[in-house]
């Protein structure tokens, strides 16, 4: 929708400034053609107000060719052409309106009236056309500027957000009972066990919390802190869950923190904890010049029930890749080799230690 | 009831929660631990052969749930639910579970749910878990794997193997894999777990699945026979005709 037919106020407003356009003409028609007043206003003041609606393609135009993105020749042709097409149109009716104000109101001849106006009336009429089109472009830049704005401000928030949900999610109730049920079961069996699982999970909330704050950490801060998650779950599972990880060389380069954890979690909790014989949770990290390359695979039931879509962990995970580095970080999801695999692909930036 | 001992089977997939329960158990002289289950089908298999008297139960587990157990077994053995998530606890209650204990739990709370246990023995009331389970089941999304218990094994079909279920008695016999499996259940009960949109009731005894029809032919007046890819020739009846017509 236009912007000017979109509220009946503008409307309003652009037909009056019109209609002073057309006082204007009236005013230049009087002069040059030796029209009394009488006869220069209802000829001029209805032409220009119908003009105005002419002059709204202009915004279309102007839309369809950003100041930016358009060369300047083919900006000024399309302009003039589009000014000259309208104008002539406009002459068109400017011919019809004067035939029935003479047959009207009598009193002059309009062939002989319209030759003497013509050329003012053209070129008044490129000229409005082409100062719509000014106007349109600068509407145009604001309103694509405020856009902008408001863009980045959206991205902030969502990165903001997705933050605190991988914090939250970061943080599993269950995960802190189950852990607490183990050490439960280890103080009267295993006392030492039960300090060390203890201690694990007092790292473990540190770290994590510790992270939270930051907006990039060192990728071997985040490996580490995935490992201590598995430690602590590997109390839990026993042979069931084996992990291994590689740092393929990266552990300086700087990732958002705890942008593995949510995978990890899936890993065991969809992955290894569904499978009877258990076992291992991969993570392989490569990098080359510009990309850094993070796997992470375990394996699954193979019976497990096929469900649509990948489920809200790994949709955090995107929505802040894509929060964080726009379209220049992927992530993949999917079955393989009877497993899951969900590989992550980010922009290589190299931290302080390099 | 208190002098008799109560014979309890651990089901647990992690080595330290069933440790704890049987240190728990360890803590009452007249609660014996017969069998420690690390997945659902062990459970299965201990509970047939044991006869147990109660069944401690984790709910998240590979292969079967705790739920899934107790689909299979709701009729053989009360169960107490073993778990850290509490969003389970309205489920089991509608399963009559005896209890549910939240991880972490202590002896005190552990004992509760041991008499309680006792008082439900004592009671011997029958549980109506089928029905409760049917009951269920419908509100939720529809199934999609049906768990068949034969003996002390259990067969996991899931419904897309599934070709037809035939009732015969008081049984229904699912057709997968050119196998049949038997299920003490009603083909009705069946009909309402299964996806409408996928299994249609063709005649009084019959639930196909719609992706096995090559064809349908006319075979008598208002009476049809449905032609599966295999070959096999099932009943159509007139009703069964119309629901069929109305999904393809």
């Amino acid at each position: 929708m236009h912007p000017i037919l979109a509220r009946g106020a503008r409307l309003a407003l652009y037909v009056a400034v019109w209609a002073i356009g057309g006082t204007l003409l009236a005013a230049l028609l009087g002069g040059t053609a030796g029209l009394p007043w009488s006869q220069s206003l209802p000829l001029a003041i209805p032409l220009t107000v119908t003009y105005g609606f002419f002059c709204l393609s202009a915004w279309y135009v102007s839309r369809s060719m950003p100041l930016a993105a358009t060369g300047s020749v083919r900006l000024t042709a399309t302009a003039v052409t589009a000014a000259c097409l309208s104008s002539a149109a406009w002459l068109v009716l400017t011919r019809v309106w004067l035939e029935a104000l003479a047959r009207r109101s009598g009193g002059f001849d309009a062939d002989r009236v319209f030759g003497r106006i013509a050329a003012l009336v053209f070129g008044f009429g490129v000229l409005l056309y082409l100062l719509s089109l000014a106007i349109s472009h600068l509407i145009g830049s604001f309103e694509r500027a405020r856009e902008t704005e408001r863009r980045a401000l959206e991205v902030q928030v969502l990165a903001r957000e997705a933050e605190l949900r991988s914090l939250r999610a970061q943080i599993d109730p269950h995960f802190l009972f189950n852990s607490l049920h183990s050490i439960s079961a280890l103080t009267t069996t295993d006392a030492g066990a039960a300090r060390r699982m203890c201690l694990l999970l007092a790292d473990f909330l540190r770290e994590s919390l510790a992270l939270g704050g930051a907006t990039r950490i060192p990728l071997a801060r985040e490996l580490n802190l995935a490992a201590r998650f598995l430690d602590i779950e590997r109390v839990r599972f026993g042979e069931r869950l084996n992990v291994s990880i590689h740092d393929g060389d990266a552990g300086a380069c700087l990732v958002p923190p705890l942008l593995l954890q949510p995978v990890v979690e899936n890993a065991v909790t969809h992955g290894v904890a569904h499978v009877l014989a258990g076992g291992t949770i991969r993570i392989a990290v490569s990098r080359s010049t510009s990309m850094l390359r993070i796997v992470v695979e375990n394996p699954c039931d193979e019976d497990r029930p096929r469900r649509t879509g990948t489920g809200v962990g790994l949709a955090n995970v995107r929505a802040r890749l894509r929060a964080v580095y726009g379209p220049d970080a992927r992530m993949a999801s999917g079955e393989h080799e009877g497993g899951w695999r969900v590989e992550m692909s980010l922009p290589l930036e190299r931290g302080a230690a390099e | 009831m208190s002098e008799q001992t109560l014979r309890v089977v651990i089901v647990d997939d992690e080595p330290l929660a069933r440790a704890l329960v049987r240190e728990l158990v360890a803590g009452h002289p007249g609660v014996e631990v017969v069998a420690e289950c690390a997945n659902g089908f062990d459970a299965v298999k201990a509970v047939s052969e044991l006869k147990p008297d109660l069944m401690f139960l984790d709910v998240q587990m590979p292969k079967l749930s705790g739920f899934e157990v107790l689909e299979l077994l709701g009729k053989d053995v009360p169960v107490v639910f073993t778990t850290a998530y509490d969003q389970y606890a309205l489920r089991a209650f509608e399963v009559h579970a005896v209890d549910y204990l939240l991880k972490p739990f202590g002896p005190e709370r552990f004992a509760e749910a041991l008499s309680r246990a006792r008082e439900r023995l004592a009671g011997r009331e029958a549980l109506p878990v089928e029905a409760l389970l049917a009951d269920v089941r419908p509100r939720q999304t529809p199934l999609e794997r049906v768990l068949i218990r034969d003996g002390s094994r259990v067969h996991v079909l899931p419904v897309d193997r599934i070709d037809y279920v035939e009732a015969q008695d008081d049984y229904v016999s699912f057709k997968a894999d050119g196998k049949q499996y038997l299920k003490d259940q009603t083909l009705a009960s069946v009909e309402a777990c299964l996806d409408p949109a996928r299994f249609v009731r063709i005649h009084r005894s019959y639930l196909l699945n719609i992706d096995r029809i090559a064809r349908v032919e006319l075979y008598a007046k208002d009476s049809r026979v449905a032609i599966l890819r295999d070959g096999v020739r099932l009943p159509v009846s007139r009703a069964g005709y119309a629901r069929l017509a109305t999904l393809l």
